[in-house]
């Protein structure tokens, strides 16, 4: 009994030394947190973001921070568990320096937490595309275009470019759900017709029987809507399944990951992009220039939209203020917000960035390159 | 016709791969090692490291996965399972949960998180089956695991050490008076074990040509599935039983649809038991096996709380936290209740009844989605919810179960896994009714007299309110007629029947009501969400709940909420630690198995 008592005591004094040692905070910054897995299965996402993030925040406080107050991120790692970022929500609600909330990033795990953060009145901006995502009340925002156009584009694309005939798979989560969805329905509006459209599980990695019914049903395009994870799988073990149709790929594909993964399968295969590095626009160069120079790789769709949510809510403080409310008002009302995946746009009725231009691109030599 | 069987015979080979390591533990140890996975994905990252990084041949990298797998076996035969020789026999299954926690928290932390090529030393598409192409790795895979059943069998039925392995598997206590090193012939057994599950890691690897740190969990379960298919413990039965699964699969990915294939899976599972409760080639002699919860619970009494401890303890939770307590504690509380009411089901179930059930977040996914259902659609009050999400998940448990009770021991486990898998799975499938993965979003908070309860404090004090009711039900039960018939049962099935207890009816209820208090939680979980989707009552749930009554104290009421309030508690408590807080969590896991078998309150 001793053993365990003293053992629960040196573990209760750890948590508190730990506490206690926490970096002390810069007076005055404009203090944001963030909650995403950092561990567990859907931490790679979460490590995107932190990596884009911190060249975000290093370029504003170089910059001089915002009107002369230094920036900074509190993470909390959720896990992408909702009974995590539940807590995590009431704990930055608690903590009156934090201004506003980046994330989380699996949608069960944004819902969890929507009502925490309405009720508070602060604002959590994430970077969802489930279509209820921000009807939980006027403070919950999401930096990502509505599938609607997203999908809609992949779906002209790719008869514009490939063929009528089209065989579907999508990752069945409310993502692929939705993309699927609209895809489909905008396929057919162009004349195209869906020999076959399956799901998969978000855990599955052997796709052979899937493939081998897509072989038999011989469509022109093989339309993946997955992650650049089970994306790259997909096109490899299509080529080993003797599936010979052209292949087109979401947009969350866009990753190096998706080069490094798939090899040479990947070569030929058509996706689009919101934001491209090579592209002319002066913020994307110097958000790419930062990103390669801090972690010597390319960023990707997941960097990007992580590095926008800090420039957006620095953007929209600078406007309403170091307070809660301000920022709400700000990202309401504001016009011409900055973004490098989508370029200056303002929020729509439903919170949601409204526009966005997206580029074909192809997989040539093991790099994505602009299709004209 | 052909493809299908041709693509499920290839996949089918690598679940065979990770059954056959699963059988053998079993059948020595008579251990369910949820380890295992784990082992699996190790093998994969060293093959990565190996393979992509130190730019290794092949038989170097099979040389450094198996040696180091091996010894990982023997590492964790020594550290989580020896001292736990004369526990009962869930505190074994406990420590190698906590075992998976460490391994897979280590590799994210070892080889961070993120998906990585591992390209295949040998050619994938170099033959052709009908229309599938497939290559020598696949035919090595079917080598491995065909070759290392043969001279699995061949050292057991002709090596003086493998005669060792195979009387300890028959009977532990008489081996060891005829003088064999018993603990050395698990050690050896969990040394093979391991290293066929890293082996089987890195070809399995190669085949998806993508490795990652989080990869052995489903794997695993897989693997359970493949083996319990052909019987725990037989070798030659967990090659048929996963390549029959990988076969049932295909054609079910083919006839119904990808994202049928878990329901497929565990619905070929819990069907062939019901045929043959000791799976295709499982030998009978498991089922006369006690309880897994243990007839003798080492260390005795429970810890009694006297009648003004529960008044003190009353009062602090139900006025001094929400008086004083911040709003953070007060969520995290919250949460806590909801777990401890989805522990006291499995306190019933499970403790009280003897079933280990591993498949209680599916009857907690029940719950939620009624609640969520009749509030959100047809405007019914949570008040009125609440009680039919508990109606429902009961009902509902009363028929699923009925598979399930015929079976013993670590059967039971593994197919209530299944019966929750399918669940889960079948709300993903049922779009109609649940909307599939899209979830059900802005379930409306509750509200009492008009007032909506959606503050931290309101929502603390429902859970509380709530909490107390559950405890008190399941204590009536405990302490009523019923509740002997069912303290019977887990004592002795044989003699409580030679008694006239009626076994399966009771067993059933034992069921019914767990799945009551189950669902009670699910519908608090989904108004206090406010969103509910399939992928929030996943296998871990299960396995979470199950831990939370076996850390607290099986059958012991007090123990199932001690047992939450630590360990749903716990990952807040470490959260200053950031990314090591997992493995923390573990380590403080595997330390309490360890040192208190028997919970920290006691059975009852």
């Amino acid at each position: 009994m001793p053993t365990r008592r003293r053992f629960l005591l040196s573990m209760a004094g750890l948590a508190a030394t730990l506490k206690s040692i926490q970096v002390a905070h810069a007076e005055d910054a404009a203090v944001f947190g963030v909650s995403v897995p950092l561990s567990g299965s859907m931490a790679e996402f979460g490590r995107t973001w932190r990596k884009a993030q911190t060249v975000a925040v290093e370029e504003i406080n170089e910059a001089g921070g915002i009107k002369g107050r230094k920036i900074e991120l509190v993470y909390e790692d959720s896990q992408g568990d909702p009974k995590q970022t539940v807590a995590i929500a009431q704990k930055f609600v608690d903590d009156r320096r934090i201004l506003a909330v980046l994330g989380d990033i699996p949608t069960p795990a944004i819902m969890a937490a929507s009502p925490v953060f309405q009720k508070a009145r602060m604002v959590q901006m994430s970077m969802g595309s489930h279509p209820d995502l921000t009807k939980a009340g006027e403070f919950i925002f999401a930096n990502q275009m509505s599938q609607r156009q997203i999908a809609a584009s992949l779906a002209t694309i790719a008869v514009n470019r490939l063929g009528k005939t089209q065989a579907v798979l999508y990752r069945n989560t409310d993502w692929g759900k939705v993309v699927q969805s609209i895809y489909v329905e905008k396929l057919k509006e162009l004349g195209g017709q869906v020999v076959l459209a399956d799901s998969y599980l978000e855990t599955e990695k052997d796709f052979r029987a899937l493939l081998a019914k897509v072989r038999a049903a011989k469509p022109e395009v093989l339309v993946l809507i997955a992650y650049y994870t089970d994306g790259a799988l997909l096109v490899q073990q299509a080529k080993q399944a003797g599936v010979e149709s052209k292949i087109i790929v979401s947009e969350a594909c866009y990753s190096p990951q998706f080069m490094k993964l798939g090899g040479d399968a990947v070569n030929g295969v058509l996706t689009q992009t919101l934001f491209f590095p090579e592209a002319g626009r002066p913020d994307i160069q110097k958000f790419v220039a930062g990103y390669r120079a801090k972690h010597n790789e390319e960023p990707d769709f997941f960097a990007s939209i992580g590095y926008d949510g800090v420039k957006i809510m620095a953007w929209a403080t600078e406007r309403g203020g170091f307070s809660r409310e301000g920022i709400q008002q700000a990202l309401l009302k504001g016009e011409g917000i900055p973004s490098v995946t989508f370029g200056p746009f303002k929020f729509n009725e439903i919170r949601r960035v409204g526009v966005g231009a997206l580029a074909p691109i192809v997989v040539r030599d093991g790099k994505f390159r602009l299709l004209n | 016709m052909l493809d299908a069987l041709a693509s499920g015979l290839i996949t089918g080979n690598t679940y065979a791969l990770i059954a056959v390591g699963l059988s053998l533990i079993f059948g020595v140890a008579d251990l369910v090692n949820f380890a295992q996975g784990s082992v699996f994905a190790l093998g994969a990252m060293l093959g990565w490291w190996c393979v992509a990084e130190l730019h290794l041949p092949l038989w170097a990298t099979l040389l450094v996965v198996t040696g180091a797998t091996a010894l990982l076996g023997l590492v964790i035969e020594r550290v989580a399972l020896r001292p736990l020789a004369g526990a009962p026999p869930i505190a074994p299954l406990l420590s190698t949960v906590a075992i998976a926690l460490i391994l897979d928290r280590s590799l994210e932390l070892a080889f961070q998180p993120e998906s990585r090529r591992l390209p295949s030393l040998l050619a994938t598409d170099n033959f052709r089956l009908g229309d599938m192409r497939f290559g020598t790795l696949d035919v090595t895979i079917m080598g491995v695991s065909l070759l290392s059943v043969g001279a699995l069998w061949a050292f057991l039925k002709y090596a003086r050490l493998g005669w060792a392995i195979r009387a300890t598997a028959q009977d532990r206590e008489a081996a060891q008076q005829m003088g064999v090193n018993v603990g050395a012939v698990q050690g050896l057994a969990f040394a093979l074990a391991s290293a066929l599950a890293g082996i089987g890691g890195l070809l399995v690897g190669m085949y998806f040509s993508t490795v990652e740190p989080s990869m052995g969990f489903n794997a695993g379960l897989e693997g359970f599935a493949a083996a319990t298919l052909g019987g725990l413990g037989s070798l030659p039965g967990a090659v048929v039983g996963g390549l029959l699964l990988g076969v049932v699969e295909s054609f079910g990915v083919t006839w119904f649809g990808g994202s049928t294939r878990q329901l497929i899976a565990f619905a070929i599972l819990i069907g062939v038991l019901w045929l043959r409760p000791s799976g295709l080639l499982g030998s009978p002699g498991v089922l006369l096996r006690e309880p897994m919860t243990g007839t003798f619970f080492a260390g005795g009494a429970p810890v009694r709380i006297r009648r003004w401890q529960l008044a003190l303890l009353i009062l602090v939770a139900g006025v001094v936290l929400p008086l004083w307590g911040s709003n953070y504690l007060l969520r995290v509380a919250s949460v806590v209740a909801v777990f401890a009411i989805l522990a006291l089901s499995l306190t019933l179930v499970s403790g009280t009844a003897g079933q280990v059930s591993l498949g209680q977040a599916g009857l907690f996914a029940i719950g939620a989605y009624t609640s969520a259902l009749l509030t959100k659609e047809h405007a019914w009050p949570f008040w009125l919810a609440l009680p039919a999400a508990g109606g429902m998940a009961a009902l509902v448990a009363a028929v699923i179960v009925s598979p399930v009770l015929r079976l013993r021991g670590h059967y039971v486990a593994i197919a209530t896994l299944g019966i929750g898998a399918m669940v889960t799975s079948s709300i993903l499938n049922l779009e109609w009714l649940t909307r599939g993965p899209l979830g059900i979003n802005t379930i409306p908070p509750p509200s009492l007299f008009g007032h909506v309860m959606d503050s931290a404090r309101d929502f603390y004090l429902l859970s509380v309110a709530v909490l107390l009711g559950c405890a008190a039900l399941v204590t009536a039960l405990q302490a009523s007629h019923l509740g002997r018939g069912w303290r019977a049962i887990r004592e002795d099935e044989l003699a409580a029947q030679s008694f006239a207890v009626p076994r399966a009816g009771y067993k059933s209820l034992a069921f019914a009501a767990a799945a009551f208090v189950a669902g009670i939680g699910g519908s608090l979980l989904a108004h206090q969400y406010s969103y509910v989707s399939p992928d929030m009552f996943g296998v871990l749930v299960s396995v979470l709940a199950l831990t939370i009554v076996v850390a607290g104290g099986m059958a012991n009421v007090a123990g199932a909420i001690a047992g939450a309030i630590v360990l749903v508690g716990a990952p807040e408590l470490f959260r200053p630690l950031q990314e090591v807080r997992m493995l923390a969590y573990g380590l403080l896991l595997l330390l309490m198995v360890r040192f208190r078998p028997q919970g920290l309150l006691g059975s009852a």
